[in-house]
C-alpha cells in the first residue's frame, strides 16, 4: 500500500487519461516522452521517499523559532532544499540553455504532487523560490536574470512573494511599502510586510523577496503598483552586505509550523533597503497576477497532496484495525472485523479518494492546458488559456475546500487515535486547512468564476467547457456500465447551465452585491459538476482498461476507479439539487438581514 | 579507466511474487521491474565516482531482451556514458556469466563491477563466474574501495570483523553496502538519457546447463495476536512453542 501518494494513479492520469505524450508534438516538449515521464516520476519518488517524507513529523514537532533577529528551521531544510535543486527540479521549467529542462508544467505538477503529499512544509520552500524565479526570468532584465536567478536554481537562495501588509491582504490596491528612486539607478524601499512565506530562515545563504511597492508620485490604487527585487543580502563589490531588510518575528501558525510566515521590516533601520525594479513601472500586480494561476494551482496540488497522506494514513489504520462486528453478528466470542469492512468506514474512505483523485486529477488536467497555452498558436492556444483560466478558480479552491474535509473524514476513520499526536492525521488536519486562505480565500475565487470568468470572452470558456463534459459523456455512454451516470452528468450539466443563465440575466437587472451574494455557493456548485466529469473520465477509461486481461493488481486499480466514481456520481453530485436551489431562489436573506441581528 | 559494471532487471520490492501454473516460471503479468538496488546503488554509483576522480568511462552491460531498456536508461540517466544491451534471454547463471565474458573479454576493462546479489534469485553467482571466464581477480562483498594508480585496496565484511584486501586491475568486485551511496537521478540525467549510446550485442550460442524445476512460495506469515501485556507468561510460551524463538 502506498504511504502518502499513489505513484500507479499520477502514471494513470499522465499517460492513460491525459495522453502526456502528445505534448511531443510541440517543438519545446519534443523530448518529453513517456519514459522521460516516468523516470522523472520515479526520481522524485525517490527525493521525496528520502528527504521528505522522514522529516514530516519532525518538522512540526521542532517548529520553526524566531531568534536573535533571524529564523531558525529545522536542519532538515537545508538538505531537502538540496535535493530539490540537485534533481533539477526547482529549475525544470526554464529554457535548456539557462539550465532548466523545459519540462512539462503537466510532469512537473505530478513531481509536485508527490513532494506535496511527502512534505508541503519543506517542498514548498523550494517551489515558492522557483515561482519567484520564474517572475524574474518572465519580466526581469538580463541583469536581474544573471545576479540572482542562478543562486536561487541552485537552492542556494531562497525567493518569496511579498505582497500582503498590515492594513492589505485581499485588498491590495491598499498596499503603502514605497520606493523611491536614486541617483544610482536602485529604489529605496521603505514598509513592512506580512505573512512572507519562507521570509527568513537559516537554511539558505540569502532571500530574494519579489516585493510589490508603490513608487513614490504613482496613482493611487492597483494602477500603482510595482514589483521590485528586494535581497536579504544585496551584493556589493562581490560582496553580500546587509540589505536593511529586518525579520521583526514569525507568526505563530495553527499548522504548517516547519514553513514560516515572517514579518518583515523594510528600510526600518537604516532607510537603506535597496530594491530593484522589475519590467516597467506601476506594472506590479499585472506581472503578480500573469503568475497568480501558476500559484493557484500550486495551492491545489498542495492541499490535494496532503488529504493524499491523510488518505493513505486512514487507509492504512482501516486496514489494520480490528473494531466490532458486522450488524448482523452478536456474538462478541467471535474475532472483531477489521474496520474497513463497516460499510460506513468504506463511505469514509471512498469519499476521501473521491476527493483526492478527483482534484489531483483536474489539476493536471489544468497543467495541461497550462502546457498547451504556452507553446500552441492561434485558436488552439485561446482556447487552452480560456478553459484554464475557467477551470482555475475550482482547481485550487475545490481541493482547498474539500480536501479539508477529507483529512477531517480520515481523522474520523481512526476514532479517538485520529485526535492525538500518535498519528499523523491531527497535522494533516491542522497544516490543509490554510489552503483555502492562501492565493485568494474561496469566497475571492467565487466571485472570480461568477463575476468574471463565466462571461469572458462571451461565455466562450464555459462553452468551451461543456464541449469537453459532452465528449466525455459520449465516451462513457458507449459503456453500459456507465451509461446512468453518463446521463445523469449531461442533466447535471444542463442545470447548471440553467443556473448560470439564471445567475447572468440577475446581473444585468440588479447590482452585483445580488448576483455576487452566493458566488462562494456557485463556484461549490460547478466545483462538484467539475470533479464529476473528471471522474466519469476516469471511469471510462478504466471500464475499457477491465476488459483486458489483468494483473490483480491492475484489476483491482481500475475496479478502485469505477467505484469510486459509481460513489461520486451517488453520493456527492446529488448535493448540486441542494446548491441549484438555492442559487435559484429569489430570497435576498444575506443582504436583507442587518449587521446587528448577527448577533 | 575503463569500467563495465554489469547491472540485472529485477521485479520491484513490492511485487506480489506469483508463480505460472506449473510453478515452473516467475508470472511477469504485472510485474514492476527496477535497476538491481545492489548494481545500482553501490557498483554503478562506486564506478561513476571512480571515474568522476580519475577520468575514463563507466559502461552498463545487461543480458536481456529489449523490455529491459527502460532499466538500462535509469544507469545512463544516473551517469553511465553508454551501454550495452547482450540481447538474450538465458535461463541459467552460467549462461549469463558467458554472454557478459565473450562480450568483455575484448574491451580491455579495468575493473569489472556486480552488485553482491540480485534482490530476486541472491544466488551471487555471475560474479564469480565472470572472473573465472575472465581469468580475473574476483573480489567479492565489497563495502569500501580505494584506487592508487592501478592498485585497489577494498575492504569486505566478514563474520565479526572487516578483512581488507589488495588488488591490481583489472579485477571483478561485486558490491555490498557502504561501497557508495546511492544517487538519485536528476533531470538533466534523465534527459540526456535518451541521446547515450545504447548498443544492442547478438547473444551467442550456449547451453544452459541447469533448468528450473519449480519454484515454491514460503508460508504464509500468520495472523497477529494480542496479548495482554500484563500476560508475559502467555507471551512466553507462545514465543516458545510456536514461533520457537526462545
Amino acid at each position: 500500500m502506498e504511504t502518502y501518494a499513489s505513484l500507479r494513479n499520477l502514471k494513470f492520469l499522465l499517460h492513460e487519461v491525459l495522453n502526456f505524450s502528445q505534448l511531443q508534438q510541440y517543438e519545446r516538449f519534443a523530448d518529453y516522452d513517456d519514459e522521460a515521464a516516468d523516470m522523472a516520476l520515479d526520481a522524485a519518488r525517490q527525493i521525496a521517499d528520502t528527504y521528505l517524507y522522514p522529516f514530516y513529523r519532525e518538522m512540526d514537532k521542532d517548529k520553526a523559532y524566531y531568534a536573535e533577529g533571524t529564523v531558525h528551521t529545522h536542519p532538515a531544510l537545508k538538505e531537502g532544499i538540496k535535493a530539490l535543486a540537485d534533481g533539477g527540479w526547482i529549475a525544470a521549467i526554464d529554457d535548456y540553455d539557462a539550465g532548466g529542462q523545459q519540462m512539462p508544467a503537466t510532469l512537473l505538477h505530478a513531481g509536485l504532487f508527490q513532494f506535496y503529499a511527502a512534505n508541503a512544509n519543506l517542498a514548498a520552500y523550494a517551489f515558492l523560490t522557483q515561482a519567484a524565479a520564474n517572475l524574474i526570468r518572465t519580466f526581469g532584465d538580463e541583469k536581474l536574470h544573471e545576479a540572482f536567478v542562478p543562486d536561487m536554481y541552485s537552492g542556494a537562495w531562497q525567493g518569496t512573494m511579498a505582497l500582503t501588509e498590515p492594513q492589505a491582504g485581499s485588498s491590495l490596491s491598499d498596499i503603502t511599502t514605497s520606493a523611491e528612486l536614486t541617483d544610482e539607478g536602485h529604489y529605496l524601499i521603505r514598509g513592512q510586510k506580512i505573512y512572507i512565506s519562507g521570509g527568513d530562515h537559516t537554511a539558505v545563504d540569502n532571500v530574494v523577496h519579489l516585493l510589490l511597492a508603490r513608487i513614490k508620485g504613482a496613482p493611487a490604487g492597483t494602477r500603482g503598483i510595482s514589483l521590485f527585487v528586494v535581497p536579504k543580502f544585496r551584493l556589493e563589490d562581490g560582496e553580500l552586505v546587509d540589505n536593511d531588510v529586518t525579520t521583526a518575528g514569525i507568526f505563530g501558525k495553527m499548522g504548517q509550523k516547519g514553513y514560516v510566515a515572517a514579518h518583515l521590516m523594510l528600510g526600518e533601520q537604516r532607510e537603506d533597503c535597496h530594491g530593484y525594479l522589475v519590467g516597467s513601472p506601476h506594472q506590479g500586480l499585472k506581472f503578480m497576477f500573469q503568475m497568480m494561476n501558476e500559484a493557484r494551482i500550486g495551492t491545489g496540488l498542495v492541499a490535494a497532496g496532503t488529504a493524499s497522506a491523510a488518505y493513505y494514513a486512514a487507509l492504512k489504520y482501516a486496514k489494520e484495525r480490528p473494531q466490532g462486528r458486522h450488524p448482523s453478528n452478536k456474538d462478541v466470542n467471535q474475532e472483531q472485523v477489521l474496520i474497513i469492512e463497516h460499510a460506513d468506514v468504506k463511505r469514509m474512505l471512498l469519499f476521501q479518494k473521491a476527493v483526492v483523485e478527483g482534484s489531483l486529477a483536474l489539476l493536471l488536467q489544468c497543467s495541461k492546458l497550462s502546457d498547451i497555452a504556452h507553446v500552441a498558436e492561434g485558436e488552439e492556444k485561446e482556447n487552452a488559456h480560456l478553459l484554464l483560466e475557467l477551470l482555475t478558480p475550482i482547481a485550487k479552491s475545490y481541493p482547498s475546500e474539500m480536501g479539508t474535509l477529507a483529512v477531517s473524514t480520515g481523522m474520523q476513520c481512526l476514532g479517538g487515535a485520529g485526535y492525538t499526536d500518535d498519528f499523523p492525521l491531527e497535522q494533516y488536519y491542522r497544516d490543509i486547512r490554510v489552503n483555502a486562505i492562501y492565493e485568494g480565500t474561496t469566497g475571492i475565487h467565487g466571485m472570480d468564476l461568477l463575476g468574471r470568468k463565466v462571461t469572458m470572452a462571451k461565455g466562450k470558456a464555459v462553452k468551451l467547457l461543456m464541449q469537453e463534459i459532452q465528449a466525455t459523456i459520449e465516451m462513457a455512454a458507449k459503456h453500459s456500465q456507465l451509461a446512468d451516470m453518463a446521463t445523469q452528468l449531461g442533466q447535471v450539466t444542463r442545470q447548471l447551465h440553467k443556473v448560470t443563465l439564471s445567475l447572468l440575466e440577475l446581473a444585468s437587472k440588479e447590482k452585483p452585491e445580488v448576483f455576487l451574494a452566493d458566488a462562494t455557493l456557485y463556484l461549490e456548485y460547478f466545483g462538484t459538476v467539475t470533479i464529476a466529469w473528471q471522474w466519469l473520465k476516469q471511469a471510462a477509461i478504466s471500464n475499457a482498461a477491465l476488459e483486458k486481461d489483468l494483473s490483480t493488481d491492475e484489476y483491482e486499480f481500475y475496479q478502485g476507479k469505477v467505484f469510486t466514481c459509481r460513489y461520486f456520481f451517488e453520493y456527492e453530485l446529488p448535493k448540486t439539487s441542494g446548491l441549484a436551489y438555492r442559487l435559484s431562489s429569489e430570497d435576498r436573506l444575506t443582504l436583507e438581514i442587518e449587521e446587528s441581528f448577527i448577533n | 579507466m575503463k569500467l563495465l559494471v554489469c547491472v540485472s532487471k529485477t521485479p520491484d520490492t513490492t511485487t506480489k511474487i506469483k508463480f505460472t501454473s506449473d510453478n515452473s516460471e516467475l508470472d511477469t503479468n504485472g510485474v514492476q521491474y527496477i535497476m538491481n538496488p545492489y548494481d545500482e546503488w553501490y557498483a554503478l554509483v562506486r564506478a561513476l565516482e571512480l571515474k568522476e576522480a580519475q577520468g575514463g568511462s563507466v559502461t552498463i552491460l545487461n543480458v536481456g531482451p529489449a523490455e529491459n531498456d527502460t532499466v538500462i536508461r535509469k544507469g545512463l540517466a544516473i551517469g553511465a556514458d553508454e551501454a550495452v544491451r547482450i540481447n538474450a534471454d538465458p535461463q541459467s547463471s552460467l549462461n549469463v556469466a558467458k554472454q557478459i565474458a565473450e562480450y568483455a573479454k575484448g574491451e580491455g576493462f579495468d575493473i569489472v563491477f556486480f552488485g553482491k546479489e540480485t534482490i530476486d534469485y541472491n544466488g551471487s553467482e555471475v560474479s564469480a563466474m565472470v572472473a573465472e571466464l575472465l581469468d580475473m581477480p574476483f573480489i567479492s562483498y565489497a563495502s569500501h574501495m580505494e584506487m592508487d594508480g592501478n592498485n585497489a585496496t577494498i575492504k569486505r565484511d566478514i563474520e565479526g570483523g572487516v578483512e581488507t584486501l589488495s588488488v591490481d586491475t583489472p579485477f571483478v568486485i561485486s558490491a555490498a553496502k557502504g561501497l557508495a551511496e546511492q544517487r538519485i537521478p536528476n533531470m538533466r540525467g534523465i534527459m540526456m538519457a535518451k541521446r547515450k549510446p545504447l548498443k544492442v550485442v547478438p547473444a551467442a550460442t550456449f547451453d544452459d546447463p541447469v533448468a528450473t524445476v519449480s519454484y515454491e512460495l514460503p508460508p504464509e506469515k500468520g495472523q497477529v495476536k494480542l496479548i495482554d501485556p500484563e500476560n508475559m507468561d502467555e507471551l512466553v510460551r507462545l514465543l516458545h512453542e510456536e514461533a520457537k524463538v526462545i
